[in-house]
């Protein structure tokens, strides 16, 4: 209970300090224009705040509290004594002694030494005065001054010479006497080197001239963007950018490196353990490609398809026409060719690339099949709500789900898995003499059904009834056949010649068990590319359909040269989507196999190394790696965005 | 033209030639094909869900001798409650209580803090116009398709050691961000959520802010309200169904989530949300394994009660933006 009570003090802290600076920064920049000291007092103490803020942080204040409220009271102090001058050597002065004074504070602050400490142990003190040099100092005042004098030529000379120099001679001041200086000084030393900070930007600001009123209503109207935008850039910048420029720089590092700890520059090396880790990419077996028969049917299944497609191409005048003839066999090729490949070219990368082809295609092709089927049928919103159900649960909630889906007990027992007690059924049924032969009696009934239908759909010169029809005899020939011959479903011969249950080991057989892994997904995302297929299928324009109709177009003509153009921006929506989300899959392997079994995947790999062997290099370079592949897809979006906005 | 004819005869006409040629039978029977397969695929799509909810009623014993299905066909039931306290007990590691109270706890914030932050942004992405507007607004929304992982070790670094940087050459470290012994706690990880979901909410936000008719906000300028005001008066209550849209996805997204609760809260069993812990029970397996039934299913209810209570604002959340592509 009590971890929720401080959750809930964070959150409202959280909202509270957040909401406040919105709002307060908001209405100061309202002020500008009417009440000019009153914003110049807000926006003093602003910095006041900022400024020791910052010290506090790098835990340099003796105590905090007292320092933090007054930097912040006599900031504001000085922002409202400057809001007040107007003339030019008031201003300076202002600007010149509010500056020391707030510079002698943060000096006076400073205590003497800081723990440098890593998750909560103190590694190293370091103090932090820093020793005057007269020699350094005076070479970096120079080398500061000439910067200035260049950045103000550079700029056309347009503003006064002194500005510049100020602002350059200061930096230079802050090189000399804090940056390069040995840190062993005395307090005397570090007021002195705070209080000419703070002189040399008081005069910096000071040497601006009062703004007229219409430069005063600019900044009220120009601060808005800032005020807007900031908090989310701000987080932008915090969680996502910062730490990917650090993950590319850790990515060049051995392990060990903690928050302060030293680590080895080793380049590449990294990358190159990626790619020659068989674990993580093996090719030596990819002539067993040409050996599988996946291979061999996918290359008939996809000449058929280019045949169908480009005969009937021809015919109309283009390349290749896309039908439920042409596209259907044609993907199941090319399929049938990604399995070949990549049972026989195993390794993380390999499964990773497995994953993106067969969710993305899958649950794509599902999703429009399933839009299109409910679309206008009875109860489509309670089906299609059904089918979206899983995208509301957790991928780990589904993980267990389908977990026990896949269940394996020992085959001697009852079966609790539905698909082993399905596939143990199977096997008993074509062994048991009736079983079997009523099976095929019913098989061959739709056998001959489907053959009357495929006759009528030629009488009636419908090329989809007869074709569809001709196709799906062909899986129950094959049925029928098993059932005859070999046999079918879960069963092996015992030691006595007995016939005995046998089950199958979904998660624990590769290299088809990644197969079972993509099943989980593709039930859940099947969900999401239904409902936006759905959605951009009712928003083809109802005239087209119908122009089509009359034109004496099939259904599924209509679908394929009709309904498929108009949605082609959709389509290449959800796939991007997909290949995206599928690239970095990791709940589920995490939670169903554990990346065991052949089933590694990158995301997975790169949390193994990072958080549990605390190889931070490789694991930053493995993230790296996940990063560069959807950069591809990042570039569309972009091309997308532009068009749009265009 | 298709649009004068009568609707009906133009139908009429394109089928009569099919059902003559396959008799209205054979045809009766093709139209109803789809609507079959339909709802087969319904079926199938269901069944893993049902199973664990019939499943996680059943006793360990039950659910180890015999399929859930076997009830049809008069096998063992043995109906039972005593999953659901079971596993939300405490014992020694915490009960799934515990755990759901903490998913709450970061759920709650990693959805409210976003959609202010994002709502501010889409606003100024929207209607404040400045130099080089399109173009941040472009890199902050490509932002959405970045893979988590490459965060995640720098945050944790950061959460459990603060943010330093050693400046070049002059070998002296100034820290950037605070050490705030965040590591192990929901608090690093609702952070970590609003970070992450903010350039798909600004997208979100934005593409429906951009939309609001541009009149209002002229005639608002017209009557002297400025930015802030136009935000808070107008396009805040205006902009309330992408809100809620975003505020569902938002906080499912995060219930949902595995990855990064399971990278910043790591071994203190006392902030583990939900997920965390009812993956936690799987990877024990056998003893306990009949838990895991009832586990999924609290961990699942919320979820799918916001769904099917909120069906619309999900739907639009999980899809908006994309169709308009």
């Amino acid at each position: 209970m009590d971890q929720i009570i401080d959750t809930l003090i964070a959150v409202v802290v959280a909202i509270g300090a957040s909401a406040a600076l919105f709002i307060g920064a908001n209405k100061l920049f309202d002020l500008a224009p009417t009440r000019w000291r009153l914003f110049n007092a807000g926006a003093g103490a602003f910095v006041g705040l900022i400024v020791f803020f910052s010290l506090f942080a790098n835990q340099w204040l003796t105590s905090p509290a007292l320092w933090i409220l007054l930097g912040t009271v006599v900031g504001g102090a000085i922002g409202y004594a400057l809001g007040g001058a107007t003339d030019r050597v008031t201003r300076l002065g202002v600007g010149a002694i509010g500056g020391t004074v707030m510079g002698l504070l943060a000096g006076i602050g400073l205590k003497e030494t800081t723990d440098v400490t890593d998750q909560g142990d103190v590694v190293a003190t370091s103090s932090n005065f820093p020793s005057l040099d007269p020699v350094n100092i005076v070479i970096w005042l120079v080398i500061g001054a000439a910067v200035g004098a260049g950045y103000w030529a550079l700029r056309g000379r347009r503003t006064p010479i002194e500005r510049d120099l100020v602002l350059f001679a200061t930096i230079g001041w802050i090189f000399g006497s804090i940056l390069v200086a040995d840190l062993d000084g005395s307090k005397a030393e570090a007021v002195i080197a705070a209080a000419v900070i703070g002189l040399g930007l008081g005069t910096r600001v000071g040497l601006v001239p009062s703004p007229d009123q219409r430069a005063k209503e600019g900044l009220a109207g120009i601060s808005r963007k800032y005020i807007f935008l900031t908090p989310a850039l701000f987080f932008i910048f915090l969680t996502l950018v910062a730490p990917l420029v650090r993950t590319l720089y850790l990515s060049l590092f051995d392990v060990g490196l903690s928050a302060t700890g030293e680590a080895d520059f080793i380049g590449l090396e990294n990358y190159g353990t990626i790619f020659t880790d068989e674990t993580i990419i093996d090719l030596s077996n990819w002539t067993n490609i040409f050996g599988s028969a996946l291979f061999w049917w996918g290359i008939g299944l996809l000449a058929v398809g280019l045949g169908v497609g480009l005969t009937l191409g021809r015919r109309r005048g283009h390349t290749f026409e896309g039908s439920g003839g042409s596209v259907v066999p044609t993907s199941l090729g090319i399929g049938l060719l990604v399995f070949a490949i990549f049972t026989s070219i195993r390794g993380t990368i390999a499964n990773n690339l497995w994953w993106v082809f067969v969710v993305t295609v899958l649950a794509t092709s599902l999703g429009l099949a399933i839009a299109v089927l409910a679309d206008r049928a009875k109860g489509e919103r309670f089906a299609k709500s059904l089918i979206f159900l899983p995208m509301a649960l957790s991928f780990v909630g589904a993980g267990i789900i389908w977990r026990f889906m896949y269940i394996a007990r020992d085959p001697s027992k009852d079966q609790t898995g539905v698909f082993n007690a399905a596939w143990v059924k199977l096997g008993e049924l074509s062994n048991s003499g009736t079983g079997s032969t009523i099976a095929i009696v019913v098989l061959v009934a739709i056998l001959g059904g489907l053959a009357f239908l495929a006759m009528r759909g030629r009488r009636a010169d419908a090329g989809g009834v007869l074709y569809g029809s001709l196709a799906l005899m062909l899986p129950v020939i094959w049925l029928i056949y098993r059932l005859l011959g070999p046999g079918l479903g879960g069963f092996q011969e015992g030691p006595n010649g007995e016939t005995l249950p046998d089950t199958i080991l979904f998660l624990q057989e590769p290299p088809f068990n990644n197969l079972w892994l993509m099943v989980v997904l593709i039930w859940i995302q099947v969900g999401f590319s239904m409902v936006i297929f759905s959605a951009a299928i009712k928003a083809v324009p109802q005239e087209l359909i119908e122009a089509s109709k009359v034109d004496g177009a099939t259904e599924s003509q209509t679908f394929w040269r009709v309904v498929v153009p108009q949605i082609a921006n959709t389509i290449g929506v959800v796939v991007t989507t997909l290949i995206v989300l599928v690239t970095k899959v990791f709940d589920i392997v995490k939670v169903m196999t554990n990346g065991n079994f052949d089933t590694q995947v990158l995301a997975n790999e790169m949390w193994q190394r990072a958080f549990t062997e605390l190889k931070i290099g490789l694991g930053s370079a493995l993230a790296v790696l996940l990063f560069i592949s959807v950069i591809p897809i990042m570039y569309i979006n972009i091309r997308r965005m532009q068009k749009a906005a265009a | 033209m298709a649009t004068i004819l009568d609707k009906n005869k133009v139908y009429a006409a394109g089928e009569a030639g099919m059902v003559e040629g396959l008799g209205p039978r054979v045809y009766r029977f093709l139209k109803a094909i789809p609507t079959w397969v339909l709802w087969l695929l319904v079926i199938l799509w269901t069944i893993p869900t049902f199973s664990l909810f019939v499943n996680s009623f059943r006793t360990r014993d039950a659910q180890r001798a015999s399929g859930w299905w076997e009830m049809f066909t008069g096998g063992e039931v043995g109906f039972t409650l005593e999953n659901y306290q079971d596993v939300l007990a405490a014992n020694a590691t915490g009960g799934l209580w515990e755990a759901l109270l903490n998913s709450i706890a970061i759920a709650v914030p990693a959805t409210v803090i976003p959609i202010a932050i994002a709502a501010f942004a889409a606003y100024g992405f929207a209607w404040i116009d400045f130099k080089g507007r399109e173009w941040l607004f472009i890199v902050t929304v490509s932002l959405l398709a970045i893979p988590l992982q490459v965060s995640l070790i720098p945050l944790l670094q950061m959460y459990s050691g603060g943010a330093h940087y050693t400046l070049p050459f002059v070998d002296k470290t100034i820290t950037i961000v605070p050490y705030l012994q965040l590591e192990g706690t929901t608090t690093a990880v609702w952070l970590t959520h609003t970070g992450f979901a903010l350039p798909f909410a600004i997208f979100l936000l934005h593409n429906y802010i951009s939309d609001l008719p541009k009149d209002i906000f002229e005639s608002a300028r017209i009557d002297g309200a400025d930015h802030f005001k136009i935000f808070y008066k107008l396009v805040l209550p205006l902009s309330v169904p992408v809100l809620a849209a975003f505020a569902i996805f938002q906080f499912l997204w995060t219930w949902n989530d595995y990855l990064i609760a399971l990278t910043m809260i790591g071994s203190n069993g006392q902030a583990l949300p939900a997920t965390v812990k009812i993956a936690s029970l799987a990877g024990e397996f056998g003893l306990r394994e009949h838990l895991l039934t009832a586990g999924a299913f609290i961990q699942s209810a919320l979820p799918i009660v916001v769904f099917f209570a909120l069906q619309r604002y999900f739907v639009r959340g999980m899809t908006a933006g994309s169709v308009k592509g």
